[in-house]
């Protein structure tokens, strides 16, 4: 039999096709990304005598319905919304590893140190063990050794970090601020959604500008990279995400970001 | 005189068209990696906030660990029949009950994801995609709800904003 030729197939509809396609993908998707402030709500806990959160701990923001904002004793514009980066920065900073001469109207921070923590576990223990001494074994009784148990785990948890800090930075104590500091967020129930969006944002951005500032000097990374590589790959279990982590715990002991969300009255 | 030559009688040359589908393609590829897929209609009109240093919530979505709720005016329908005239979208409906309805919708929700899905209640978000003129008074109802039903992380949806722009806030 002759050899014969194959046909040369026509390819001219090939870019039809192909814009047919691309034409559906363009119709069915969007390109805008996801993105939001993440929050918790707080667990409700009954205290029979809550303890006073002293004034100084408090950073008070609150948006009135007409998108005015009150930061401490001062009035904010809508439009000069940004103040607020440069004042929340100057919260969590005029005090920071100062022992005395402290401002009396800002948070106070203490140096940890090892023999700090060290101290303060052996106190639990012998607390503990006194207890045990003393009192019968009741419900109460496992509550207290629970709770103990608890702040020994958080106290060594923080001889860790502490260990990790003075690895990186060559200092041997570490600055950390009043637990009790927090910005809280004070709204009306007619605040616009984008007033208050704003105000977290502002908040979000001036504690992560701290937190990066930091983070690039002990480890030469900055906190966002981090955050973001730890929040892609957080279900596997390497090495890297698990170093992440525990330099984004330590950040996060150093720059704490505490939001109270106030629920509006009025 | 005449540099140019007339060339009449010939006829122009045609342009080699087989590379077209290629680019075509190319394009096609681009535009398949850089979005995503939309997976509702919105049924409410949601000019987003703005705000700066947000978190991305792709890698939520890809674990589907949160759960979108879109607060706003509603794009149907009479404004009257809804409290303060903000509709709640849940998916695809808008509930008569608006945001008290949140609480058994999550619920729902959580009750039907597939049997991997591992994150605990407390870390499934649910994400408020609100109009920049919904009244914080609403979500804090969401949030007392979901809160009693330890749903204790939620988010407050903000697009990006551009370094040199301000943010959306309308003066009165």
């Amino acid at each position: 039999m002759a050899k014969r030729e194959a046909p040369e197939i026509n390819a001219g509809s090939m870019a039809d096709i192909a814009f047919l396609l691309l034409i559906f993908f363009l119709v069915t998707t969007t390109m805008d990304k996801d993105t939001a402030y993440a929050r918790k709500i707080p667990k409700k806990v009954e205290v029979e005598d809550p303890e006073l959160v002293q004034k100084k701990n408090i950073y008070k923001i609150s948006i009135n319905n007409k998108q005015s904002i009150q930061a401490r004793d001062s009035i904010i514009k809508p439009e000069d919304i940004e103040l607020l980066n440069s004042r929340i920065k100057h919260f969590y900073l005029i005090n920071r590893g100062k022992v005395d001469d402290r401002n009396i109207e800002y948070p106070y921070y203490s140096m940890v140190s090892k023999d700090f923590i060290n101290q303060r576990i052996s106190e639990a223990y012998k607390k503990q063990e006194t207890y045990e001494k003393l009192v019968e074994k009741d419900s109460k009784y496992e509550k207290f050794i629970e709770q103990m148990d608890n702040e020994i785990a958080e106290w060594n948890r923080k001889q860790k970090i502490l260990s990790m800090y003075s690895k990186a930075s060559g200092k041997k104590e570490m600055p950390e601020i009043a637990f009790q500091a927090h910005v809280r967020l004070e709204s009306f129930i007619d605040t616009d959604y984008s007033a208050y969006v704003a105000v977290q944002s502002e908040i979000e951005k001036a504690v992560t500008e701290l937190r990066d500032i930091e983070s690039q000097e002990l480890f030469g990374i900055t906190y966002t990279a981090m955050s973001k590589y730890y929040q892609t790959n957080l279900l596997e279990d390497t090495p890297i995400v698990k170093e992440y982590k525990e330099k984004m715990d330590l950040i996060d002991l150093l720059f704490p970001l505490r939001i109270i969300e106030v629920k509006p009255k009025r | 005189m005449s540099k140019f030559k007339k060339n009449d009688g010939k006829k122009a040359p045609s342009i080699n068209t087989s590379s077209l589908p290629d680019i075509v393609f190319m394009l096609l590829f681009f535009f398949m990696v850089a979005t995503t897929t939309k997976d509702i209609d919105p049924m409410v009109k949601v000019r987003p906030a703005t705000g700066i240093g947000t978190t991305d919530l792709t890698p939520f979505k890809q674990r589907s660990e949160v759960d979108f709720v879109y607060l706003g005016q509603p794009l149907k329908g009479d404004i009257e029949k809804f409290e303060k005239g903000i509709a709640v979208q849940y998916d695809g409906i808008l509930h008569k009950d608006g945001i008290r309805h949140i609480g058994k919708w999550k619920q729902d929700k959580f009750a039907s994801k597939p049997a991997e899905y591992t994150a605990p209640r407390e870390e499934t978000m649910t994400c408020f995609k609100a109009d920049e003129q919904v009244p914080m008074g609403i979500l804090f109802e969401a949030r007392e709800i979901l809160g009693d039903a330890s749903f204790f992380t939620i988010g407050y949806a903000a697009s990006e904003k551009a370094n040199n722009k301000g943010y959306s806030i309308r003066e009165q």
